[in-house]
């Protein structure tokens, strides 16, 4: 008995061991293998390895090893799924293997990526919208002040531009054109799902950038909605585009750091011809002599009493010392720049991070001008359980911009080459000189000081649940909040600007909170095998609250003081709040039959502070639909043709005005003689509401051999109307303007955007080009006209912006007149001949600063470790007005200098030029006409970034994961008949969206050099 | 099969909760959401509620103050322009020689039509205009009569005498004789509550609004106090008063207007002539000042008067024509910088302006008094040298109308009064006649494009 009871315990003993190990074995299965790259046969990091159905997964390691455990039930029955960002995912049967090695090909044509839409996300090939998508590989080396420079020319149909090379300064961009006249133009930002603010906080007339406060290094991608089926589900705010940012989020797998620095320096991307000091003598004698105003017609004359000397000696003193100073050269500054970028990402299954950090600190081609931005983020996502996952986005940036005043300041740098050359820029004791005939510039570089300090917090949180396997509910919160302080000190050596002999000092701090919350419900029913339904139902709301405080104060002790606190009086001081509120209801359907046939449809009411009491909501539907034309029978033995789609959508989009209370009738707070004082302010508008644009895109998506040549087309019109205008009244009502839904304008244009894969193997290279065509036409103002600055102009009949001025006939080759065409008040008619009385002269539209079309083609090679990668942009079609001109090019009107063409005025009869006669204070040909507008056109070798990656033999012996060495060239050719600075411009203080393409003493763009290293950890 | 059934139900139960709390909860944040669309301005009020109490009618009062000391209006430019236009540019008094276009070109009587600050002189002066018909449609709301009174007679006066300058510079000259034909400018006298086709005004002819200033000014001098602190009072309305009658020829009106100044007595002519600029409070002998401190108010007299070292531009500058014109030892000299290059009467940004002086009140009833060979209040001869004896000048023997418009000329220099008296003189601006068409302004283009109503000055034919 005892040893049947040993036995019996043995045999316990050894079943409860099986039982037990079993058990062990069933709960620790493993499968595991290598996941190499179908082309190189080289190993893939990073690829995340996903047991279908579950959160079990992991990423590839450097070698491109995975491991995953498995319970012996998903090792039978489990499917892993492989994927990796341009790669063709793939899905496995385990089947029991314990070991399963995978080939992943590249992704040649990109037609499975999913793109992000609004609240949500889609297959590509599906999409029956138009959405422009970049990657950050795009422009990620490229040395910029904000993102959407990097963008400039990579979007088909997205027209940016920066107004000028000043650092920090405003953008402008217009996709598909401009669709407003008053209300804003600039398309809606979304990041990570939430609207963000990009208000223009400066406290001058040059706008600043609120998106340089985003990190680029933080994107992974930018998806650009462009039609109304894509645009849509914005409502009352899709009809200038909006553009979508995805910042990068971990992925499960070992944890990779990556840091990246960088170097650069810049300079102008091109400088001016002016006269020098004989030169300069020379003309203005001549202008002297020949100035109808002169007694005796020569030099021994006066001219409104003055002798020359006399002349001279009151506004160029310094004129007879011999000085001959280059004014432009002094303008510019020996810069250097430096970035450093630091993030790390990975996770598990259940938790994935990002965090990254910059520092990013620039230096300006324009003196006393920086940019430096110290930025961190943490993105998290949480799995709790298979239902729910958490997810939290938060960034924080600091950014300090060292500006300068606005371009039509006599202290901004550029407008020092309006300076005589023969008056000197320094003293002999090196401190500026301030006798010149318009106050010194230079006496800023060392007497003021403008800083402007942004915090910017930009947070989102989410909780997604699946309450059933079909139908996930989301909601998501988001805060962006700006703190913006703006400090500037005028010291006693800029008196002769400011006014105060004892220096003045003031204090602007902004604090706008923008909140959105959302919740949105999508659905998506197994209806068999031919159906697919995506139905996505959800509302938010958004309030914008922006607290203004000012104070300034005048007279401090001495130069070393340079806070408000240390002046004698404070000499003004307020605090202003404003708030605007959205509320906004959506749905979208989206439903694809047989894999064929594609049907989308969406809509939006949306309620917002800023309509008036009498349209407080909007509806904007829009439906398109589409057809994969590849999938059908009947295309399968067409061998060449890999893909091909057909597509068409139609749909409402709005524009909200930009003032929050525009619809009310108001009186403001003023005051006189010590007391307060009520002021009207505002007519009522109480019918004020939207602008609507109504617009269709037809569109072809095609992939040839194999999709080795992709390329998409579209067709589009938008029509707007209700026209948000600020409409000239008669001065007699004693108000300027009213904001009134007026009017009408078109937009209608072409896109093409082509890539082609040309080699592949060690030479890998590929070509992208973008064109888009736009035209604008306003056709009704309802009989206005509204003036921009300058020659801009919004007319019927007339592209927005349009230069509506005199028409320049060139010089009267008898006498040296300028002369202008009479024409008529309906348009050019030179029937009516000319004239040199610029009054009697009928303005006429003579210039568009809109661009013809406009684009960019990318050539990208690869070969072995090396990467090469050539960006042209181009823009073709535009005029630029140059509202300098008439005091650069002036033929010696008035003391500035003048541009060295201005040497070949007329001078004697028979003379045939373009430049009159020099004649001082008369004014010939000085007047505002067409003689300062000038063809815009250029090609721009925009980037060329060199790359070279270390191979990975030579890097695992010290450790890293990556290594690359690169070069990016940024505006390194531009190609242009523009004979200003650069025709990449559109003067900083008047830029509007109807003054465009218009100069005055704007900065020249920067053409930058960078070297750069980036390591993986 | 039941069981299974029972399941589903308890899993329809537990979806259906689940959505209803979903449901619930966007239904909540929906119906906050309704309530967020309710904003309200914070730096403005609803015109609805402005002129509904008597106190915000005495504030938008001060609003219409306001407006009139803008300075494109008596915070200077009303002035300056005037004292620009009166050059004769080939021998000029004044030299404009600041960098700004707008001014040169009225410096030089060559004003295009897109002259932004011919434009906002007019634009701001309707403004004011705008701001008195507002607190003129609200009388009602005032309870005591006399307060009613008084804020009506405030009211017309800002609208009377901002009509006044605007016929002045946008029509020609009443003395030219055709002023019942002659375009002014379009009479508004009710506020602006709406945009529409009745807001596309046409001219009145110069003699309409010339009637107009008479009324409102008369009513202004009847309601308005002998003293009221900075503001308006009978005597300034008295003191305008005498400023229509004289463009008008009426010099028994001018004189009489003048006399009840000088007769009430409330005013007395400062010690020195320097004493009558750049206080900080009104002068003894300011009838109507615009009040100027640091925290409030434009100077643009400084702006462009001034010499650098006062905080001015600079820009315009005293020819060694105008300086031959004074006597030795005048006084008045004094009032200019020591190199005699600017006027110093403008150096002191946070001083009120003296729009009417006592001074001119003399002058301008010897000058009626001597054309209408009459003695009222005092003798020609007797005002004069109670000017010139202030300014430290020997007494004059006799007088006649050239000597008194010189005194005038000297004692009113760089205060905008040359060019009005020029013109209604009928002597030449320059080399041109004193009712050329270069004397008077454009009706600005951004008026002619929004107006068709309105019909341009001749002599400005472009579109």
């Amino acid at each position: 008995m005892r040893k049947l009871i040993l036995i019996r315990n043995s045999v316990f003993a050894f079943i409860m061991t099986l039982v037990i190990t079993a058990s062990a074995f069933a709960q620790n299965r493993v499968v595991s293998g290598v996941i190499i790259d179908a082309d190189t046969q080289e190993p893939i990091p990073s690829v995340t390895v996903l047991l279908q159905g579950t959160v079990k997964g992991v990423a590839s390691d450097v070698d491109g090893r995975y491991e995953l455990t498995l319970t012996q039930e998903e090792l039978n029955n489990g499917i892993l799924l492989f994927s990796s960002v341009g790669y063709i995912a793939k899905e496995v049967a385990i089947n029991g293997n314990t070991t399963i090695n995978v080939e992943l090909s590249l992704d040649v044509a990109l037609l499975d990526d999913v793109v992000v839409v609004g609240y949500g996300s889609q297959i590509k090939e599906k999409v029956t919208g138009n959405i422009s998508t970049i990657k950050a590989s795009d422009f990620e080396t490229v040395p910029v002040n904000s993102f959407e420079q990097a963008v400039q020319g990579r979007a088909s149909g997205v027209f940016i531009q920066t107004n000028n090379g000043k650092l920090g300064q405003g953008i402008q961009v217009r996709v598909r054109g401009s669709s407003s006249i008053n209300g804003s133009n600039q398309p809606l930002y979304v990041v990570d799902g939430i609207p963000v603010t990009t208000d223009d906080f400066s406290r001058n007339a040059a706008e600043t950038n609120p998106l340089a406060d985003l990190n680029p290094a933080d994107i992974e991608s930018i998806d650009i909605l462009k039609d109304a089926s894509a645009a849509a589900i914005y409502g009352s705010r899709g009809s200038n585009g909006v553009v979508l940012i995805t910042t990068k989020s971990g992925g499960a797998g070992d944890t990779q750091i990556n840091v990246n620095y960088a170097v650069a320096t810049s300079e102008p991307t091109n400088k001016r011809d002016w006269l020098n000091g004989p030169e300069y003598l020379e003309l203005f004698d001549e202008s002297f002599e020949r100035s109808p105003f002169n007694s005796t017609g020569d030099l021994t004359g006066t001219v409104f009493g003055f002798t020359r000397e006399g002349l001279y000696d009151t506004f160029i003193p310094g004129w007879d010392q011999g000085y001959d100073t280059d004014w432009q050269e002094l303008a510019f500054q020996d810069n250097t720049s430096q970035k450093l970028d630091i993030s790390a990402s990975g996770g598990d299954a259940k938790t994935r991070f990002f965090i990254s950090g910059q520092v990013d600190d620039q230096e300006g081609i324009i003196i006393d001008n920086a940019f430096e931005r110290i930025s961190g983020r943490l993105n998290l996502d949480h799995s709790a359980s298979d239902k729910l996952d958490l997810g939290l986005n938060l960034s924080l940036a600091r950014t300090v911009n060292d500006r300068l005043s606005t371009d039509n300041a006599f202290s901004t740098p550029i407008q020092l080459v309006a300076l005589p050359p023969v008056q000197r820029a320094f003293n002999d004791d090196g401190t500026p000189s301030n006798v010149t005939v318009y106050d010194n510039g230079l006496l800023y570089r060392d007497g003021a000081t403008f800083e402007t300090i942004v915090f910017r917090s930009l947070a989102r949180a989410y909780a997604s649940y699946d309450i059933l396997p079909e139908l996930t509910v989301r909601a998501e919160f988001g805060v962006d909040v700006l703190d913006q302080n703006e400090e500037r000190w005028f010291g006693s050596t800029v008196a002769q600007f400011t006014g105060f002999n004892n220096g003045t000092a003031d204090n602007r701090f902004v604090r706008s909170v923008n909140w959105t919350s959302q919740a949105f419900a999508q659905y998506q029913p197994v209806l068999g095998e031919d159906h697919e339904l995506d139905l996505t139902v959800g509302l938010s709301a958004q309030e914008q609250t922006t607290d203004i405080l000012n104070v300034s104060g005048v007279d401090f002790p001495n130069d070393l003081f340079r806070q408000v606190a240390s002046t004698a009086t404070i000499d003004a001081g307020t605090a202003t709040t404003t708030v605007w509120s959205l509320v906004g209801y959506f749905a979208r359907a989206n439903y694809v039959f047989d894999g064929k046939y594609l049907l989308s449809l969406s809509g939006r009411v949306d309620g917002s502070s800023r309509f008036g009491a009498d349209s407080q909501y909007g509806f904007f539907p829009a439906a398109s639909v589409g057809w994969i034309l590849s999938n059908e029978s009947f295309m399968e033995d067409i061998d060449q043709i890999s893909f091909l789609k057909a597509k068409a959508s139609f749909g409402l989009t709005g524009n909200t005005p930009a003032n929050n209370f525009g619809s009310r009738f108001l009186f403001g707070a003023g005051s006189y003689a010590g007391g307060s004082a009520l002021t009207p302010t505002q007519v009522p508008n109480p019918d004020l509401k939207w602008e609507s644009t109504t617009q269709m895109n037809f569109g072809i998506e095609v992939g040839l051999f194999s999709d080795r040549v992709t390329a998409e087309i579209d067709y589009y019109t938008k029509e707007t109307e209700d026209l948000l205008l600020n409409v000239n009244i008669p001065g007699t009502t004693g108000f300027l303007t009213q904001l009134q839904n007026v009017g009408n304008l078109e937009n209608k244009g072409f896109e093409f955007l082509v890539t082609t894969v040309n080699t592949t193997g060690d030479l890998n290279w590929t070509t992208t080009l973008n064109f888009g065509k736009n035209d604008n036409e306003i056709t009704n103002l309802d009989g206005q006209v509204i003036e921009g600055n300058f020659v801009s102009f919004a007319r019927e009949g007339q592209p927005i912006g349009v230069f509506f001025t005199r028409e320049y006939a060139g010089v009267d080759p008898d006498n040296g007149d300028a002369l202008y065409w009479v024409n008529s008040a309906d348009g050019i008619d030179h029937s009516t001949g000319t004239t040199n009385n610029p009054n009697a002269a009928n303005r006429v539209a003579v210039g568009n600063p809109n661009p013809d079309f406009q684009g960019g083609i990318t050539n990208n090679f690869s070969y072995k470790g090396f990467d090469l990668s050539i960006f042209f942009q181009y823009v073709y079609g535009n005029e630029i007005y140059n509202g300098g001109g008439t005091f650069q090019s002036a033929n010696a009107d008035f003391f500035d200098n003048q541009s060295r063409d201005q040497l070949n005025r007329w001078q004697n009869p028979g003379d045939i030029t373009n430049v009159p006669e020099a004649r001082l204070l008369a004014g010939n040909g000085t007047s505002e006409s067409s003689r300062y507008i000038d063809d815009g056109s250029y090609l721009r070798l925009k980037t060329l970034t060199l790359g070279y990656n270390l191979p990975a033999s030579a890097l695992s012996n010290i450790g890293l994961r990556s290594a690359r060495l690169y070069f990016t060239g940024l505006n390194l050719l531009t190609f242009t008949n523009y004979g200003g600075w650069d025709p990449e411009v559109n003067t900083d203080f008047a830029a509007s969206n109807i003054t465009l393409g218009t100069d005055f003493y704007a900065a020249p763009q920067a053409k930058t050099y960078t070297v750069g290293i980036n390591i993986g950890f | 099969m039941k069981n299974t059934q029972n399941d589903l139900n308890k899993l329809n139960m537990r979806f259906l909760n689940k959505t209803m709390l979903t449901v619930l909860a966007i239904g909540l944040l929906a119906v906050n959401c309704d309530s967020l669309l309710d904003t309200e301005p914070a730096q403005s009020i609803d015109g609805s509620i402005a002129l509904e109490t008597e106190a915000n009618v005495l504030t938008v009062l001060n609003g219409a103050y306001d407006g009139f000391s803008d300075d494109d209006m008596f915070g200077g430019q009303i002035q300056m322009e005037a004292d620009l236009m009166a050059n004769d540019n080939s021998d000029p008094e004044l030299r404009w020689v600041g960098t700004f276009e707008e001014p040169e070109q009225i410096w030089r009587k060559q004003i295009l039509l897109e002259n932004t600050q011919v434009s906002q002189t007019w634009t701001e002066s309707y403004d004011a205009i705008n701001r008195a018909n507002n607190v003129l449609s609200a009388l009602d709301v005032i309870e005591d009569a006399a307060t009613r009174t008084q804020v009506e007679a405030e009211a017309k006066f800002i609208r009377g005498v901002s009509y006044f300058y605007l016929v002045q510079f946008f029509g020609k000259p009443f003395s030219d004789g055709n002023a019942a034909s002659n375009p002014g400018v379009p009479l508004v006298l009710t506020p602006t509550t709406g945009i529409d086709e009745t807001s596309n005004v046409s001219r009145n002819t110069v003699a309409e609004v010339y009637a107009q200033v008479l009324s409102d000014l008369t009513d202004a001098e009847a309601g308005l106090p002998a003293s009221n602190g900075g503001y308006a009072t009978s005597h300034a309305a008295a003191a305008f008063l005498s400023r229509v009658y004289l463009q008008q020829g009426n010099y028994a009106g001018a004189r009489d207007a003048a006399n009840r100044v000088i007769s009430s007595g409330a005013f007395s002519l400062t010690a020195t002539y320097v004493g009558a600029f750049n206080n900080a409070e009104n002068s003894t002998e300011d009838v109507f000042a615009i009040q100027v401190d640091a925290q409030d108010g434009a100077h643009s007299l400084n702006t462009f008067f001034a010499h650098p070292d006062a905080g001015g531009r600079g820009d315009i500058t005293i020819s060694p024509t105008h300086l031959a014109l004074y006597e030795a030892g005048d006084e008045r000299i004094d009032a200019m910088r020591s190199d005699s290059t600017a006027t110093e009467k403008w150096d002191d940004f946070t001083a009120n302006i003296p729009v009417i002086r006592l001074a001119e009140m003399y002058l301008t009833r010897a000058e009626a008094n001597q054309r209408l060979t009459t003695v009222v209040g005092a003798t020609p001869l007797a005002d004069i040298n109670t000017i010139r004896a202030r300014v430290g000048l020997p007494a004059l023997l006799t007088v006649d109308v050239d000597a008194i418009l010189a005194e005038r000329k000297l004692e009113l220099a760089f205060e905008g009064q040359i060019l009005h008296d020029l013109r209604r003189t009928q002597q030449n601006i320059g080399s041109f006649a004193y009712d050329a068409n270069e004397t008077v302004w454009p009706i600005p283009q951004r008026e002619m494009d929004v107006n068709s109503n309105l019909t341009q000055n001749p002599g400005y034919t472009g579109n």
